[in-house]
């Protein structure tokens, strides 16, 4: 029995026996038997509860919190090799999926937070915010083993609160089947899907089974001219000024419009795209580097690259962001700071952590020795080596949190509704899309 | 076998029951206080003292019977409504969750800014002349010392041992902690900042790597002020749960803190554009939605009823089948009725041969809200019309009949407005119950379609309560005080409504 439960027996019996001697009513009707059976009760009740009550963590254990995939696959890895931080030890808490993680995290209090929890980058400005996330300062060598946009990725307003772990981006893949060649522009895939609709019952020509219409979908905003952001000629990103809505709306009519009709190329959810390409009724789809496991074992080849523009040779960039082993506040909390930031730098930060870590989760690796390991998949490597060509950093920090007034992640899904269900001009909601943008990157940059 | 309820086992029953009961509850408040929640802890402790003196003393034989419900309705009702309204007194969102000596503790310990060089060490943990000290190695210029929290010691290469990195292993005088004293020294270490130069330290980066740091926050705690050492900037309280620059509200510390605001939450939602333009249309349809679906319902509840009140061959039959949407989990049925309404695959749209965008147009979204919510509720007026209309006694109806009054005017004149008395105070509930039917409009539509693009914070079917969940749950940034705010004024609303519709039935008078 803890301190805290002796003083609450105590102090419940001390109430308990002054109520009943000192209100007369009670008096009569509390005889010595029933006194007595009352006093057993509360004995034999709090001996009980200290059976349920669960022990908080140790001085020398190590809490993460991850979700029902990365979880076992974390704990298969430290069981291999659990010395990353010697004198700890490392316990792995799996929630069933990534929802169940983010709500337990918001929840979390002092007493059963963890010291490091696998999150997303876009966690990392609300979870700073909100005193959850702790940061980290990694020497100059500890950086060096990722890009800078990687680290931008868990940055917020200067400070790091994580090492990155996954890479998660997309990329485009064709089915073989229905087409021999890579295609070199936009144009060329629409021409196909134009050719080939009716003979072979397509039910699209490119489709987005990963990522959503958002994020998902960037690399067809980006191919079709509206990339997310605009650099200056130091490659700075001018966060003021977006792409050009009104040349992005006519590269949208042409290429996705019969009049003011959608063509049919491109749908305007992601519903169904999965199955569709997988049935073969979809020649190009873009899928996520999470999934490619499915498209494996159903036979696909894993021919990935970005989704081609307009004009041969310029592809659209891709949204590529991480997830990454986040430091918390409770490490301090519970006294396994140190030891919580030796295991970010030793284990989830370096090569051989993600290598072993990795080989089994099969996501990209964040850790550049670990992208480049050989042992690593072909796959993998691939959505990595796509990620380092053509990805822009994701910068959630104000994409998703209404700087400005409207945010950019729901507005992007509506901009394909509103041109190809409800046959808006592609123009005029480009512009707004635009402005959106520049609402949302001049509002949030203060949050960088 | 009543003497079974009164003797020594009903005792021992008793006994093992409240025993079990008392054991979780006081786990329960156990780990209450362990996670600080201490009205919850007070709570629970409160209920096994009551539970003890209600059934184990004679107290009061009534309270037996009532005192579970009494707790439950404390715990699940009075609580809720209790946090609700202070909630909504309060900045509470995301940045200000915490308390504010938590916020203080965080602005301190994240108010610190590395060397402009980001120099950083190679350090061993250790003891120094019975001193929490570091062993540091400055590979790069070859040059060792020791720190400890008000000293900086230099050491002579030859004196030490120093591996194939160039880092220092051992040196005289200098012990280093074992790997199980480490992790019982983190915290002490943790918190230490360890001497390096001018107003520079060293700080723990993880037990192999120290990070040249120094301070920019310090915090006045007579002002309650946090001033900026390096530019000179003093952050006060604002008032509204931040540390900010005066006269610049957007220039703020975080994280920030619970603070009362009182009624800017209320006023907010008349005098912000944002939420006022919003907040009336989404009313308009809550009203509209609500009661379409009573009416809709109710009717046709009540025309099946009636055509099944006469027995018809199969009439049973036709019973078990109009109630099974009400035996379905309506959850399922919003899901497949989703399902029904999509554009390309679904089989409305198959049926008419048509292409409609459901869910993408205002009006058919609604139509379609409102078809699904008849398919859904139906069955339960029908259940209900048809008690009562077993209820009105069959003598007026004759009587009326041998008067010369048609089945229309019977129907009009007697059926319906007995019909309306007995049912009023469901139709209200039903309307209560609409006014806050969450799950249809998140499930079905998700209060869509948004014009996004023009940028509108509510869809075309959003109600209050789909709206409020969007205000503190739709985004990355959740604004908790807010949605109370709205949620009480919700509550409101629909006291106010049912009150008024419970007058005018005048039911009330004749249940007193």
């Amino acid at each position: 029995m803890g301190f805290s439960s002796r003083i609450l027996f105590w102090s419940t019996s001390l109430v308990f026996y002054t109520l009943v001697n000192t209100m007369n009513p009670w008096r009569k009707l509390m005889t010595k038997k029933r006194l007595s059976a009352v006093g057993f009760v509360a004995a034999v009740a709090i001996a009980v509860s200290g059976l349920f009550v669960p022990s908080a963590s140790a001085a020398d254990e190590i809490v993460v919190w991850a979700d029902g995939d990365r979880g076992p696959n974390l704990v298969k890895v430290l069981a291999e090799k659990g010395d990353w931080v010697a004198g700890y030890k490392i316990t792995v808490k799996s929630f069933s999926n990534f929802e169940a993680l983010k709500d337990a995290f918001d929840k979390a209090t002092d007493a059963s937070g963890p010291d490091i929890v696998m999150g997303a980058n876009d966690w990392v400005p609300t979870g700073a915010k909100s005193g959850k996330l702790a940061p980290i300062t990694l020497t100059a060598s500890q950086k060096a083993r990722f890009t800078a946009g990687q680290l931008f990725d868990l940055t917020y307003k200067g400070k790091l609160y994580g090492v990155p772990v996954d890479v998660n981006n997309v990329a485009m893949i064709y089915n073989t089947d229905l087409v021999t060649t890579a295609p070199k522009t936009f144009g060329e895939m629409v021409a196909f899907y134009k050719a080939n609709k009716a003979s072979k019952s397509l039910k699209a020509g490119l489709c987005v089974a990963g990522g959503g219409m958002s994020w998902g979908a960037h690399s067809i905003f980006s191919a079709l001219g509206a990339d997310a952001y605009q650099f200056d000629s130091r490659d700075k990103i001018v966060y003021n000024r977006s792409f050009n809505g009104t040349t992005f709306g006519k590269n949208v009519r042409t290429y996705l419009l019969d009049g003011k009709k959608s063509n049919g190329f491109l749908p305007a959810s992601d519903a169904g795209c999965g199955d569709n390409f997988k049935d073969g009724k979809v020649p190009y789809a873009i899928i996520g580097n999470w999934e490619w496991k499915d498209y494996v074992a159903k036979g696909f080849t894993m021919n990935l690259m970005p989704v081609p523009g307009v004009v041969a040779g310029k592809p659209g960039k891709m949204f590529g962001s991480v997830s990454g082993a986040l430091l918390t506040t409770f490490a301090a909390k519970h006294g396994v700071e140190a030891g919580a930031k030796s295991l970010l730098t030793n284990f989830f930060g370096s090569t051989d952590g993600q290598v072993r870590y990795q080989k089994i989760e099969g996501r990209p690796p964040a850790e550049k020795g670990a992208a480049l390991d050989v042992t690593v998949s072909a796959a993998q490597r691939g959505f990595g080596a796509a990620a380092t060509l053509s990805s822009l950093p994701q910068i959630g920090a104000f994409l998703n949190n209404n700087a400005g007034g409207a945010n950019y992640w729901d507005s992007a899904p509506a901009y394909w509704t509103a041109v190809l269900v409800d046959g808006k001009d592609p123009v005029t909601e480009g512009n707004k899309l635009a402005a959106i943008w520049r609402a949302n990157t001049s509002a949030g940059k203060a949050d960088l | 076998m009543t003497s079974f309820f009164r003797g020594k086992i009903s005792f021992a029953f008793k006994l093992v029951a409240l025993l079990l009961i008392a054991s979780v509850l006081i786990s329960l408040t156990q780990s209450a206080i362990a996670q600080g929640e201490y009205f919850i802890a007070g709570f629970l402790a409160i209920t096994v003292l009551l539970l003890a003196l209600t059934y184990l003393t004679k107290v009061s034989i009534p309270l037996k019977f009532f005192l579970p419900g009494i707790l439950l309705l404390v715990a699940f009702v009075l609580s809720p409504i209790i946090f609700t309204v202070t909630m909504s007194g309060y900045n509470y969102k995301t940045g200000n969750i915490i308390s504010k000596d938590e916020a203080i503790l965080q602005i301190k310990n994240r108010g610190f800014e590395s060397d402009a060089n980001g120099t950083s060490f190679d350090i061993k943990i250790g003891r120094y002349q019975a001193q929490e000290a570091l062993l540091v190695s400055d590979s790069l210029n070859n040059s060792f010392f020791i720190s400890t929290e008000n000293d900086r010691i230099p050491l002579i290469p030859a004196d030490l041992t120093i591996n194939e990195y160039g880092v220092a292993e051992s040196a005289p005088d200098f012990e280093i902690l074992t790997d199980a004293e480490m992790a019982t020294a983190d915290e002490i270490y943790s918190l230490k900042r360890f001497k390096y130069q001018d107003e520079y330290f060293i700080a723990l980066e993880g037990f192999e790597v120290g990070i040249v740091s120094r301070q920019v926050l310090s915090y006045d705690e007579v002002k309650d002020q946090f001033n900026n050492i390096v530019s000179g900037e003093v952050y006060t309280d604002n008032g509204k749960g931040n540390y900010a620059i005066e006269g610049s509200p957007d220039q703020y510390l975080e994280p920030g803190w619970r603070a009362p605001v009182w009624f800017e939450n209320y006023t907010k939602l008349f005098t912000e554009e944002r939420l006022r333009g919003p907040l009336v249309s989404v009313f308009i349809w809550t009203v509209t939605f609500a009661s379409l679906s009573v009416i809709t319902t109710f009717a046709l509840g009540l025309l099946l009823a009636l055509a099944l009140n006469k027995p018809i061959r199969g009439r049973r039959i036709y019973r078990s089948i109009l109630i099974l949407p009400y035996a379905m989990p309506s959850i399922m049925s919003i899901l497949i009725w989703g399902g029904m309404f999509n554009t390309e695959f679904g089989a409305i749209n198959n049926l008419l041969g048509t292409d409609i965008a459901w869910f993408q147009s205002a009006l058919f979204a609604k139509f379609a809200i409102i078809l699904v919510n008849l398919w859904l509720g139906f069955p339960y007026f029908y259940l209900v019309s048809s008690g009562a209309l077993q209820a009105i006694p069959s003598e007026l109806l004759e009587a009326a009949a041998i008067d010369g009054a048609n089945p229309r005017q019977i129907f009009r004149q007697i059926t319906l407005p007995l019909l309306l008395q007995i049912l009023s105070p469901l139709l209200i509930a039903s309307f209560a119950f609409n006014f806050n039917n969450f799950n249809l409009i998140y499930l079905l539509t998700g209060g869509g379609p948004r014009a996004e693009l023009d940028g509108e914070l509510a869809g075309a079917t959003d109600i209050l309560i789909s709206f409020t969940y969007k205000i503190a749950f739709g985004s990355s940034v959740q604004d908790l005080g807010l949605a109370s705010a709205i949620s009480l004024v919700i509550f409101l609303l629909v006291a106010g409504i049912s009150m008024y519709g419970l007058r005018k039935s005048k039911v009330l008078e004749s249940f007193q």
